[in-house]
């Protein structure tokens, strides 16, 4: 498809219908984001059901929207109260709060905004140039390679999400794979795991069983603390712009953090802060003022969370391999939608990416001006008692997960699934990872078949291929690492060496 | 750390045993007669005894380790769980679940929606100390209408 044509589909889905959606999406991503007990994930996943009957690409766009409100979202609560809105706003929390006790809520409120438009637009800007070359790649690959980039993409997101054992997260991964091979097998029909349950022949659906991981937890979580919320007072005070310009290249290094983690399967935007908060304290002049009210910490952390963003969604479009959670269950919003994340992306909808591209720089922008408009009001619904809020998100949870198949067996389901995930919880295994194998587990299943099938059942093609084979060394080294391989051989040699030293001075 | 790894031991059997279920249901697919005529590297019962195989080992690792940082993961046990059920967070915590599956399982499907709903909100935010009975009844109102006119009459869902 040429230029022309492309730009053509791009503002065929720019018009006053899409840009209302956006904006809506966004500002409803706002609201989720700053809410403690709501995470972006969840408000995806709920406004999946909700926007079922929406036709595919406008409920994308709104969905889109409210991904990139979500993540900006967190930081007014981060800021105002002390307590993030998301998990990605975590590490914008301890500067942001401090800033905004000490008279200078408005000021953080527009460098945290300002900043997550940077990350925002650099991380677009990353993936409208990574997607179509990621995209050129992966049509290159095949089912082996497919199959081994699902199975490292679980595995290193459980190595870098979990915070106890990374072998926990490889447990959530695989636990999740095995989920994901539950019904009716793609190949040859035969009935996986069902239980002789007829409404598990189908498959699990992944929409509810992502509102009842990470929604029924938060609600049971919230309602178990009694905690009093201090809400900073928003000052009145001058913002001054210069601020935020002396940061360009605190904002640059984290935009890059941010994509770069973004691109890592399963991995997000929480992650993301968290690193490039810590690369911009180690190099920053005064580390002393982080965690005191550091503009350079709170636009680090901003940017990262942001620009991950952009990040997640190129290997989403390219490989149809989410980079964060909220990617995983914007992929289940696009396969309900009709749209195959993958390679094929770029022969089913030639111009998705680029229409993709500017569904999110409108949400940039409505996210920047909504944002600010919102900051005061959001301090009153900020003051919300959890007894009131956490009722109205399990109500949301039923109905949102009903919205879609219109079964019981989904509201049983979320049940359960909110069981798992308070387990999970108690237990420290990460979501990520498992949300991560539920999505591949028939990508990775299917592709190894197919790979053993085209071999005519011999295991050597996984070996015999570059990308397979550097994904096989790649897999083993990061099992052999975290299993303190490694380690143990250079305490070996550091000991052999200091013998040999000793040896030689006697 | 010592009752995470109590856990942590529990939690690795658990996981264990289901890898072992996973695999023995792979197995059932790998020499069913059903699938006599399909290839064996392309059998359905293959990537779930690897997946099963996998989890199994992860989890008696964990297991292993929980038992090694936790002592005697029993008598661990034995005293956490009875200070656990005292504790009043995790009565809340039990409550909230209560509150849950009574509106999914016994209100969902019996009760008209919109009543069910409301007592639902209205009685969990009563439960929680949300506030004076009439804030909660106009809250719990105002969110049921917010609710049945959006899904219900926007997005047309036929609500039980």
């Amino acid at each position: 498809m040429g230029f022309e044509q492309i730009f053509s589909e791009v503002l065929k889905t720019l018009n006053l219908e899409f840009i209302l959606l956006i904006g809506m999406g966004t500002l409803i991503g706002l609201i989720v984001g700053a809410l403690p007990g709501l995470t972006t994930t969840m408000g995806i996943a709920l406004l999946t059901g909700i926007t079922f009957k929406f036709s595919g690409h406008s409920a994308i766009a709104l969905l889109m929207g409210l991904y990139v409100g979500g993540v900006s979202g967190g930081s007014l609560s981060a800021i105002l109260i002390g307590i993030p809105g998301t998990p990605a706003n975590a590490s914008s929390t301890l500067d942001g709060f401090p800033l905004a006790l000490r008279g200078q809520g408005a000021q953080a409120i527009f460098i945290a905004r300002a900043a997550s438009v940077i990350g925002t637009v650099f991380g677009i800007l990353c993936l409208a140039f990574f997607t179509p070359l990621l995209t050129n790649l992966a049509l290159k690959f095949t089912s082996a390679e497919f199959c081994l980039l699902g199975l490292f993409g679980v595995l290193i997101s459980g190595t870098l999400t979990g915070a106890d054992l990374p072998m926990k997260g490889w447990i959530a991964g695989i636990f999740g794979l095995t989920i994901g091979m539950i019904g009716m097998d793609e190949l040859t029909a035969w009935h996986r795991l069902t239980f002789g349950s007829p409404e598990l022949i189908g498959g699990v659906p992944f929409i509810p069983i992502m509102i009842g991981f990470f929604g029924i937890p938060q609600v049971v979580e919230s309602l178990m603390s009694e905690q009093d919320v201090l809400v900073a007072v928003l000052d009145k005070t001058r913002i001054k712009i210069m601020e935020i310009l002396r940061q360009w290249w605190v904002a640059l290094r984290a935009g890059l953090i941010g994509v770069g983690i973004g691109i890592i399967p399963g991995v997000g935007e929480d992650v993301a802060s968290w690193v490039s908060y810590g690369v911009a304290k180690k190099a920053s002049k005064h580390p002393e003022e982080y965690g005191k009210g550091s503009i350079e910490g709170l636009v680090a952390a901003e940017t990262a969370d942001n620009s991950c963003i952009g990040g997640a969604i190129i290997p989403l479009l390219s490989l149809g391999i989410p980079g964060s959670p909220p990617a995983a269950v914007l992929l289940g919003a696009f396969l309900i939608h009709g749209v195959r994340p993958g390679p094929m992306l770029s022969f089913e909808f030639p111009a998705f990416t680029y229409q993709a591209v500017s569904w999110l720089l409108v949400a940039t922008l409505f996210m920047f001006v909504l944002s600010v408009l919102i900051a005061r009001p959001m301090q009153k619904i900020l003051q919300i008692k959890n007894a009131i809020l956490m009722p109205i998100v399990a109500v949301l949870c039923a109905i949102g997960s009903f919205s879609l198949d219109l079964r019981f067996i989904d509201i049983v389901l979320v049940f359960f699934a909110g069981l798992i995930g308070i387990v999970f919880k108690k237990g420290k295994y990460p979501p990520a990872p498992l949300v991560l194998g539920i999505i591949l587990g028939p990508l990775v299943d299917t592709n190894f078949r197919r790979a053993l099938k085209a071999s005519g059942g011999d295991f050597s093609i996984f070996f015999t291929r570059p990308v397979s084979l550097a994904l096989i060394i790649a897999t083993v080294l990061l099992i052999l690492g975290q299993l303190g391989v490694f380690g143990a051989i250079r305490d070996k040699w550091r000991r052999r060496k200091q013998t040999e030293a000793q040896t030689t001075i006697s | 750390m010592k009752r995470l790894r109590s856990l942590d031991f529990f939690m690795g059997t658990g996981f264990a045993l289901i890898g072992l279920y996973v695999m023995f249901d792979g197995y059932i697919a790998y020499v069913s007669p059903a699938l006599a005529t399909v290839e064996k590297s392309v059998n359905p019962g293959v990537t779930t005894l690897f997946v099963g195989g996998f989890l199994a080992l992860l989890g008696v690792v964990l297991a292993l380790i929980g038992m090694r940082g936790a002592g005697n993961p029993f008598l661990k046990a034995a005293e956490v769980i009875p200070e656990t059920l005292r504790k009043k967070s995790f009565l809340k915590g039990v409550l909230a679940m209560a509150c849950i599956g009574v509106y999914f399982f016994v209100f969902w499907g019996r009760i008209p929606y919109i009543l069910s709903t409301f007592i639902f909100l209205a009685g969990m935010m009563f439960l929680f100390k949300g506030g004076a009975w009439w804030k909660i009844g106009i809250v719990s109102g105002t969110t049921v209408a917010i609710i049945w006119y959006v899904f219900g009459v926007l997005a047309m869902i036929p609500l039980p």
